[in-house]
């Protein structure tokens, strides 16, 4: 059983739900950006079970606005705290009141949302701090025997005076 | 709301943040941070710590320190390929992981497994449950000093890990369980390996019993520590021993059954304390009555195929590509491409020996998920660890985290 909701009706309707005694097993977000509809491009997949029932049920959340926002049902489960960290982290969806909404897998300087579908994956750089290759700021210690005149190049490689391109 | 969980949702709400400015040298408060780098954290776990002496005042997990990015590795791969990623989830209990997605992407592919894969996905679902509560009860007994359960644990573990080396050829991440049924039959001469275990077991399970059930220096460091309640297990969505530890009479085998968990009958252990040694009873108990499945599915596991046989799914039989150009052309459609799986999304949940494993997939009908999200139990029930060992002395966190039973690599995917 699957249904839809609007970020508005969501908390009420969450808030009904759980007075019935359904439980939030896990909730994930999902990047629409290649399905159709591609619109609202962030859903919010919640999945409930109900021990007396013994049944399940999906309900999807819009997320709309710019960032895309849905409420947060960490008041009425608790256990949806790091669930919805973990949406935030990967996917970049907000939950409006969430009581600490922050980084929860990725390290917290982080740029950008991994599973998001246009996430440049291997086009992330490197983490290196650039150092150039050979340190010439003295004379004398120049690599080349007859002492010609050296400098670095945009690259930091060493470039002797007269060498042709 | 009940008051239980708006404290609950009061203390979340301090957050990171709060915690570490409520340090106060003047009140004789410290703010201590535990691992991730620590033997008794299973793993790379980092829990923050407000002591006010030896009390724990606050216990904050940290975590992500093994993220890998696995779920978005998933979709780089198509839907056989995705197996070996789910099964380096929760690394003690890989079956589970690869039994979940792939009764999720069954279930959207639309087919019938035969009845001899769905017997011999739970019956290593079964060792799989036995081998991985060996590992919580060695380590669980290692937490509290006692050093040799440890070495009784992986010895009886070590006999599993040798049936999966014989079964799948890997002793852990076997990528075994596969859309459509299990990748190779039963070897010859399994009857007796298993027979082998379930001879040996019982036994085993009596000596780990006289060795901690009893002990005085065990039910002193594990009776009424770490104490969590009904509503609290409830509102922290705990699901496997820590909830049946608290009387929730839920078992996913039981209550909703999936593969062959309709054909045996077996009982869910309950107990209602809600401490370590309640998990610790519930979870040892457990282990007897998986010897028992494993016992019935073994007296019936039927004949016939062990994958589902439809060409477009599954490889040929290498002795058909010789003369069948058919197959030939199959096998390189699926090796190089893969099957496509018609779009739409489903959530299965098997019950791992942490509680619920579900796995929500969804497909845009390509050869690769277009997501692949896993439920991991670890995860979930890692938030009522602070509950537990909120006003506990800091030496009876370690048994609290050993009951959990975290694995950080179903934590943090």
């Amino acid at each position: 059983m699957t249904t839809t909701h609007s970020p508005g009706e969501w908390l009420d309707r969450a808030r009904a739900l759980h007075a019935e005694g359904w439980q939030l097993m896990d909730l994930a977000g999902l990047d629409r950006l290649r399905l159709a509809p591609a619109d609202p491009r962030f859903v919010v997949v919640v999945q409930l079970i109900n021990h007396e029932l013994k049944q399940r049920q999906t309900i999807h959340i819009r997320a709309e606005g710019d960032p895309s926002s849905v409420p947060s049902i960490s008041e009425v489960w608790p256990t949806a705290n790091f669930m919805e960290r973990e949406a935030y982290d990967l996917l970049g969806i907000n939950f409006e009141g969430h009581p600490n909404l922050t980084r929860i897998l990725m390290p917290d300087q982080w740029e950008g949302h991994p599973l998001r579908k246009d996430y440049g994956v291997g086009k992330v750089p490197v983490e290196f701090i650039p150092q150039p290759l050979l340190q010439i700021d003295a004379p004398g210690q120049s690599p080349n025997a007859d002492g010609a005149a050296t400098h670095l190049d945009h690259l930091g490689q060493v470039v002797i005076e007269g060498d042709a391109p | 709301m009940s008051t239980t969980e708006k404290l609950i949702h009061e203390v979340e709400a301090r957050g990171e943040g709060a915690f570490v400015e409520s340090f106060d040298p003047q009140e004789g408060r410290m703010v201590i941070n535990m691992g991730p780098v620590h033997p008794s954290t299973h793993g790379v776990l980092r829990l923050l710590l407000e002591l006010d002496g030896e009390i724990v005042n606050e216990c904050l997990p940290v975590i992500g320190y093994l993220h890998t990015g696995m779920e978005k590795e998933c979709e780089d791969n198509n839907w056989r390929g995705a197996v070996t990623i789910v099964t380096r989830m929760d690394y003690l209990a890989p079956l589970f992981n690869e039994q979940a997605y792939s009764m999720a992407v069954e279930q959207l592919l639309g087919i019938e497994v035969p009845p001899r894969a769905l017997y011999i996905r739970t019956l290593l679902a079964e060792m799989n449950r036995l081998s991985s509560h060996l590992v919580w009860w060695g380590t669980q007994g290692l937490d509290m000093g006692a050093m040799s359960a440890m070495f009784y644990g992986f010895r009886e573990r070590e006999l599993i890990l040798d049936f999966y080396e014989m079964v799948t050829g890997l002793r852990m991440n076997h990528g075994y369980i596969i859309p459509g049924g299990v990748w190779e039959d039963l070897p010859p001469g399994w009857e007796r390996a298993v027979r082998n275990i379930t001879d040996q077991m019982p036994r085993r399970i009596k000596d780990y019993e006289a060795l901690l059930t009893e002990n005085p220096i065990f039910l002193e460091r594990t009776k009424g520590i770490g104490v969590i309640t009904r509503e609290e297990a409830r509102a922290l969505g705990a699901t496997g021993p820590i909830a049946r530890a608290v009387g929730i009479d839920w078992d996913l085998r039981r209550d909703m059954p999936y593969e062959a968990y309709d054909d045996v009958s077996f009982d869910v252990p309950i107990a209602t304390e809600g401490d370590v040694y309640a998990r610790y009873r519930v979870r040892v108990a457990e282990m007897r009555e998986s010897v028992k499945i494993i016992e019935q599915l073994m007296d019936k596991m039927p004949s016939g195929d062990f994958k589902n046989m439809d060409p477009k799914l599954t490889h040929p039989p290498r002795a058909e590509m010789a003369h069948s150009m058919e197959a030939v052309i199959h096998h390189f459609k699926l090796s190089t491409q893969g099957y496509q799986v018609p779009a739409g999304e489903a959530y299965v949940a098997v019950e791992s020996p942490r509680g619920e494993l579900g796995a929500y997939i969804v497909s845009d009908g390509g050869t690769s998920p277009y997501r692949c999200h896993v439920r991991d139990p670890s995860f979930v029930n890692l938030q009522s660890l602070s509950h537990m060992v909120r006003g506990g002395l800091l030496a009876d966190l370690v048994a609290s985290i050993a009951s959990t039973d975290p694995i950080m690599g179903g934590v943090d995917r």
